[in-house]
């Protein structure tokens, strides 16, 4: 299936003038100017820390801006806390590494991460892979050019982790996703205000994960839940995204520097995207404020709609299935969808005004034939009246004018999807 | 006169005292069989005894014995000495089932690797400037890394585990001056690389990777597995060897396009791009014995590449060289985008032109 959406911003011109960037509502209270400046020996020493870590220690970063040469890297202790004099008190800078894409590394087992801003990483700011026991508490990161397109990828970034909490945290700027949970099991992602970057919150190709009481303002994307093919961990199941405010994502996408797209699934989110499920498995929705997002709310997509080849992984669905999205609130001022990626210009040219759900209605044939007989399960219990809810009919071509769209709720309002999780006491 | 002769004998006694526990204490440090492990690191590189002579020349002590791969890891132009030593009567072992794997060493190995830049390439036995030893050594079953900073006048290296940046030039084998800011990494940066599934592990010594001949320094050009076999340093049947196959340099002219690519992938990408590595976040798995397509890139669109992909939607596009993100992150040294992410400052322009060229001959 293709999606052969080029061309189609001729449809739309001269109906919609490209809308204005939105202002800015969240701004850090992060202001290195006021910080002592760390000397070369406290750097040192500070380096010399992290290298010579032992089991069951705390590292202290003390007040002041770190302009650190080095990665920062804590190698496979067990129990260790990092912890700063506060978020905007103790600050790691990284423009200044030439070698290494992260700021922090960290790989172990019960480690505490808090009280500090990571800043300007080359790559991700803090990469933690293989921990068993993972707290993230009011840990900043930001990126400071003025061009966002020149700020690294992710801000937070467990990776094939087992029991993670991330909360307090601010994070801002990523050109990918700023909290970024990737093929890990048993995760909170609560309380955290995550606002100016592509994407706000993404759980990936991992199980078991409560992202709630979270503030997702002014990126291009608030929430994402995606499952990516070819991965050593395969898939991801059971995700509940609630009690959020979703607001004013209607960012710039600048994940590529130029309006374009490359094969990061990122660089095709369209701005003014609130949640987006991409190839999800039981997922549930419930109770977000969903508040001003220019182009969709909640979009339920397949893997397909990326127009990238869809692999053969045992373990893998490109298909999103088994989702229940419920009593959600919904605001929209904005009246002109995104025009910059393929799936703005689909929903404008189809939709013509933002939509507070889209599901664009790829089956998987081996489920059923008839998408209107719900094989995916796609459950929705909306009680907000007059809900924008649109469904795609994208034929075998893919020709743009040739995708229908119906807005037939009630197909998808009867039945129930329950999603269990477990996420980890912590 | 007795008495003169007695002071005489008393003074001889005392010298030879004292010579004999300067010769002693000197003698507890002047080769690695007699390195207390328990007391690593050591402070200075010369406690080793791993070289004979003036340090910086390099000389092996007896039984230090000198290895290169055939396919080389690219370290911004550096020159590198590689050598190996066991404990007397203990010998490395292979395991056919595992060719991803370096040789399975006894405990007490030392690997010894110094990086060093000829002040012209053209002359390589010429004037040189050591920039780093780093030591790899088996304690108790597992490996720990120790890196030394030679200082500027060559006469000694000290235990140094922040890293530093160390400007260096040189002129390259066409006469090109170059001056780069060469990175020694921290200490922990070297488990960025050297890790499978969290252990400590060497990269360069594997059987895919020894199994060619050098000229070594008796003059006699032979097989390195057969020199270790003889040395009492390798324990493996010609059968088990066989049942792996070796990577080839990427100048072999004898070699195939895709072998040399396939080698040079290996070397260069595979240590943290393959199953049990750090990088298999990724799903990209650049180790020899990766057999499909899709896990070496092919039509492959990136995870978590970030900025690194650039404008680009395949690891590797058949056919467009240029226009995938594997030559787009070997052609940057943007921290933020280039492969590998240690190790160098520089563009290989040789690598990367050999990677375009094969991706250039790649179907869809």
């Amino acid at each position: 299936m293709k999606l052969l959406i080029s061309g189609i911003s001729a449809l739309l011109l001269g109906v919609w003038l490209s809308s204005c960037n939105s202002s800015t509502s969240q701004q850090s209270k992060l202001d290195v100017a006021t910080l002592p400046k760390a000397s070369p020996e406290q750097i040192e020493k500070l380096v010399e820390q992290f290298i010579d870590a032992q089991e069951g220690q705390t590292i202290q970063i003390p007040e002041g801006y770190f302009e650190l040469n080095t990665q920062l890297i804590l190698d496979k202790v067990n129990k260790v806390t990092i912890k700063g004099a506060g978020m905007y008190k103790s600050v790691l800078s990284f423009r200044n590494i030439t070698t290494g894409g992260e700021g922090m590394k960290i790989a172990g087992n019960g480690i505490v991460l808090q009280d500090f801003t990571v800043m300007d990483a080359p790559g991700d700011c803090i990469k933690t892979q293989h921990c068993e026991g993972l707290t993230f508490r009011a840990v900043n990161t930001t990126w400071t050019h003025q061009d966002l397109s020149k700020s690294g990828t992710y801000g937070i970034y467990p990776v094939q982790c087992k029991n993670v909490l991330v909360e307090k945290c601010e994070v801002s700027h990523s050109r990918d996703a700023g909290i970024y949970v990737g093929q890990s099991e048993n995760i909170i992602v609560r309380d955290n205000v995550v606002f100016e970057n592509v994407a706000g919150i993404e759980i990936e190709n991992s199980d078991n994960a409560e992202v709630y009481n979270n503030l997702t303002e002014n990126n291009t994307g608030g929430i994402l839940v995606f499952n990516l093919p070819g991965l050593p961990k395969p898939f991801g199941s059971r995700t509940k995204v609630y009690n959020n405010t979703i607001r004013n994502n209607n960012h710039d996408n600048f994940a590529v520097a130029s309006a374009g797209q490359n094969g990061n699934a990122i660089t095709m989110v369209p701005p003014g995207s609130g949640i987006i499920i991409l190839a999800g498995n039981e997922v549930e929705i419930f109770n977000n404020k969903l508040i001003d997002q220019k182009t969709i709310s909640i979009a339920i997509a397949s893997y397909h709609i990326t127009e990238l080849p869809i692999p053969n992984h045992p373990g893998w669905s490109p298909f999103t299935t088994n989702i229940s999205v419920h009593d959600n609130t919904f605001e929209h001022k904005f009246g002109v969808p995104d025009l910059t990626k393929d799936l703005g210009k689909l929903i404008a040219a189809k939709c013509l005004k933002s939509q507070d759900i889209v599901y664009d209605g790829i089956i998987d044939d081996t489920k059923g034939k008839d998408v209107t007989k719900n094989p995916m399960n796609i459950c929705i219990g909306e009680k907000q009246k007059d809900l924008r809810f649109s469904r795609l009919l994208i034929p075998a071509s893919g020709k743009v004018t040739d995708i229908d769209v119906f807005n037939d709720l009630n197909t998808f309002n009867t039945c129930q999807v329950a999603v269990q999780t477990s996420p980890p006491v912590m | 006169m007795l008495k003169r002769n007695g002071l005489f004998v008393a003074v001889l006694v005392f010298v030879a005292v004292v010579f004999h526990a300067c010769f002693v204490k000197n003698r507890a440090t002047v080769h690695p069989s007699q390195i207390d492990f328990s007391a690593l690191p050591l402070k200075k590189l010369s406690e080793y005894g791993f070289f004979t002579g003036n340090l910086s020349q390099m000389q092996p002590n007896e039984k230090v014995l000198a290895y290169e791969p055939v396919a080389t890891l690219f370290t911004d132009y550096a020159f590198k000495k590689r050598f190996v030593w066991m404990p007397e009567g203990s010998s490395a072992t292979v395991d056919a089932d595992q060719p991803d794997d370096p040789l399975n060493f006894p405990d007490k190995t030392i690997l010894i690797k110094n990086f060093y830049y000829p002040a012209d390439f053209t002359k390589p036995t010429g004037e040189k400037r050591i920039l780093e030893t780093r030591l790899l050594v088996k304690d108790n079953g597992s490996w720990k890394a120790y890196p030394y900073r030679w200082n500027d006048d060559q006469t000694e290296a000290d235990y140094k585990i922040t890293g530093e940046t160390i400007p260096v030039s040189w002129n390259d084998e066409h006469g090109q001056r170059h001056a780069i800011n060469y990175a020694m990494p921290n200490k922990n940066q070297c488990k960025s690389c050297h890790n499978q599934q969290d252990a400590f592990v060497p990269i360069g010594p594997k059987v895919k990777q020894l199994n060619h001949s050098i000229t070594y320094a008796d003059g006699h050009t032979e097989n390195q597995l057969t020199r270790w076999t003889k040395l009492g340093y390798l324990n493996a049947t010609s059968e088990t060897i066989a049942r792996i196959t070796p990577l080839v340099s990427m100048n072999d002219a004898q070699a195939s396009l895709d072998a040399r690519a396939r080698s040079y992938l290996d070397v260069n990408c595979g240590h943290c791009h393959n199953p049990k590595g750090p990088a298999s976040t990724s799903g990209l798995y650049l180790n020899y014995e990766q057999k499909d397509p899709f896990h070496w890139g092919v039509l492959k669109s990136p995870v978590a590449a970030g900025i690194g992909a650039g404008t680009f939607k395949f690891d590797i596009d058949p056919g467009q060289g240029k226009a995938s993100i594997m030559t787009y992150r070997m052609n940057s040294v943007h921290p933020g985008i280039m492969m590998p992410e240690l190790g160098r400052v520089s563009i290989h322009t040789e690598g990367v032109a050999l990677i375009e060229s094969w991706i250039n001959s790649l179907k869809k």
